[in-house]
């Protein structure tokens, strides 16, 4: 093979001819073929890694897509009373939480699962909110801002794990840390105060609340584990930067996980977690208002 | 149709077979790219990662907190060169707790995890500096990344006395989040550490 042509052929790795030869001659011809099958050769396994790519973001888009709202079902209840259930579907947007092998992505399932839940309280007669009710990604505050608006609200972010045996529900309320002596530590890793001068600081507005939390999240625990077997019997303390800042009782539920064989395993899991929710807060209203 | 011109298309046609033939192996090819990189990855984290050595190391017990299980994390007891100085000391059982699990599956802290820093106040407070890849590696979620806190903390409590609360650092930031739901930005209490490391377990 000339020197020319070799040239020719090496530079068929970049865009551009190293010199702007191009080959000539009848020698190259042979060259040319094999060059020729060479490229198609190369062009086809881009085409592979492509169709694989494709392939593996269809099988992402199996995951629960991001259906409209449904209809509001008719409550049998008269009228709904009692406390506003806000449910925060955790995650949205671009930051997609837990993502599964398979595909499944936490933030669609939480929102179906959160929209399940919805339903089924609302035809208990409960007053439910959400923080979303699409993909959209909001911060930590204006989640915790929609709870916030109400007197008398119950906060229940929904989670799903990437660990865990799958099957099993946590329930979580914010655990806090112990205060630090000031003037020893950067101002940064100050302390922050739960009262400033008779204001709450908004990043500790879960510190006044976080007994009963812990109340409701022990209550939730004791129903997920009849539901979900496997589940421990207990709550677990946990500092969920969800729950911080939100001024009513607040817990976190968790089902494991993202490994779960298919999607239905965890939405299915909805009406059973409804179940325990209404039962929890029935249960944790009795108890408050026996103590009176 | 002239003679180039089928000469041509039979050289397309075969090449277009032989690229179908040769798919498969072409994706074998791949994975098998992809499996050895992350192979070399992890010998090269080995090798930089060099373990901590001092003048007052004495090999003793240490308890490191790894998974015992897909929700929960136990001690394991193992022979380590521990320093009296308690940031050494501290370090070597951080830098043991990252490289050296006893199987795979009983890691709590990415492979790719450094500790940059680690320094003790006064008070008794550790402030622990990790790479980036501790919060982009840990998978999210609230009992993995507590998992994850609670086997540094659970380490720390059970094996340097005199500590009393532990603050993780990512890159010398503060962050909000260990990987989307663990607040990071308060301190983690190490004189109750090893009990909510059962906790975690529960």
């Amino acid at each position: 093979m000339s020197r020319r042509c070799e040239n020719a052929m090496h530079s068929q790795t970049s865009i551009f001819h190293h010199d702007g030869s191009r080959p000539s001659g009848a020698r190259c011809g042979v060259s040319a073929i094999l060059l020729a099958v060479r490229n198609l050769l190369r062009v086809l396994a881009l085409a592979a890694g492509a169709s694989a790519f494709l392939a593996s973001q269809a099988v992402g888009q199996e995951a629960p897509p991001v259906e409209p709202a449904p209809q509001q079902a008719p409550a049998p209840a008269p009228s709904p009373s009692g406390p506003v259930i806000v449910l925060d579907p955790a995650h949205g947007g671009t930051d997609t939480g837990a993502r599964g092998e398979g595909g499944m992505v936490e933030k669609d399932i939480v929102l179906q699962i959160a929209r399940t839940v919805r339903a089924e309280l609302d035809r208990q007669g409960f007053r439910v909110l959400m923080t979303r009710n699409d993909d959209s990604n909001l911060s930590y505050d204006d989640r915790a801002a929609v709870a916030n608006a109400y007197r008398d609200a119950i906060f229940i972010s929904l989670h799903v794990s990437s660990t865990g045996t799958v099957g099993t529900v946590r329930a979580y309320y914010d655990q806090f840390d112990t205060p630090i002596p000031p003037g020893v530590v950067t101002a940064s890793a100050q302390p922050k105060s739960p009262q400033t001068a008779g204001l709450t600081a908004w990043e500790d507005a879960q510190r006044p609340y976080a007994g009963a939390s812990h109340r409701l999240a022990d209550l939730v625990q004791i129903e997920v584990a009849e539901r979900f077997s496997g589940s421990p019997d207990t709550s677990a303390g946990a500092a969920v930067r969800a729950l911080r800042s939100v001024a009513a009782p607040a817990i976190a539920i968790e089902l494991s996980s993202v490994a779960a064989p298919n999607l239905n395993s965890l939405t299915g899991s909805a009406a059973p977690l409804a179940g325990a929710i209404e039962r929890a807060i029935a249960a944790s209203r009795a108890s408050s208002s026996g103590a009176r | 149709m002239a003679r180039k011109w089928k000469i041509a298309i039979g050289i397309l046609a075969v090449a277009v077979l032989i690229g179908l033939i040769s798919l498969r192996s072409l994706h074998r090819r791949m994975v098998r790219l992809a499996e050895t990189q992350a192979a070399e990855e992890r010998a090269r984290h080995e090798v930089l990662a060099a373990p901590i050595s001092t003048p007052t190391d004495v090999t003793a017990k240490a308890k490191i907190f790894w998974a015992a299980g897909p929700d929960q994390i136990a001690p394991v007891e193992i022979e380590l060169p521990l320093s009296a100085d308690p940031v050494q000391r501290s370090r070597q059982l951080l830098h043991a707790l990252i490289v050296s699990p006893p199987t795979p599956g009983q890691r709590t802290i990415p492979a790719d995890t450094e500790l940059l820093a680690f320094y003790i106040l006064p008070d008794g407070t550790a402030v622990a500096d990790f790479s980036d890849a501790l919060s982009t590696e840990t998978p999210s979620g609230i009992l993995s990344e507590e998992m994850a806190v609670n086997s540094i903390a659970g380490t720390l409590a059970s094996n340097v006395p005199g500590l009393r609360r532990l603050k993780i650092l990512i890159h010398g930031q503060e962050v909000e989040t260990l990987a989307g739901n663990v607040d990071l930005t308060g301190f983690f209490d190490l004189n109750s550490a090893p009990q909510q490391a059962s906790a975690a377990a529960r």
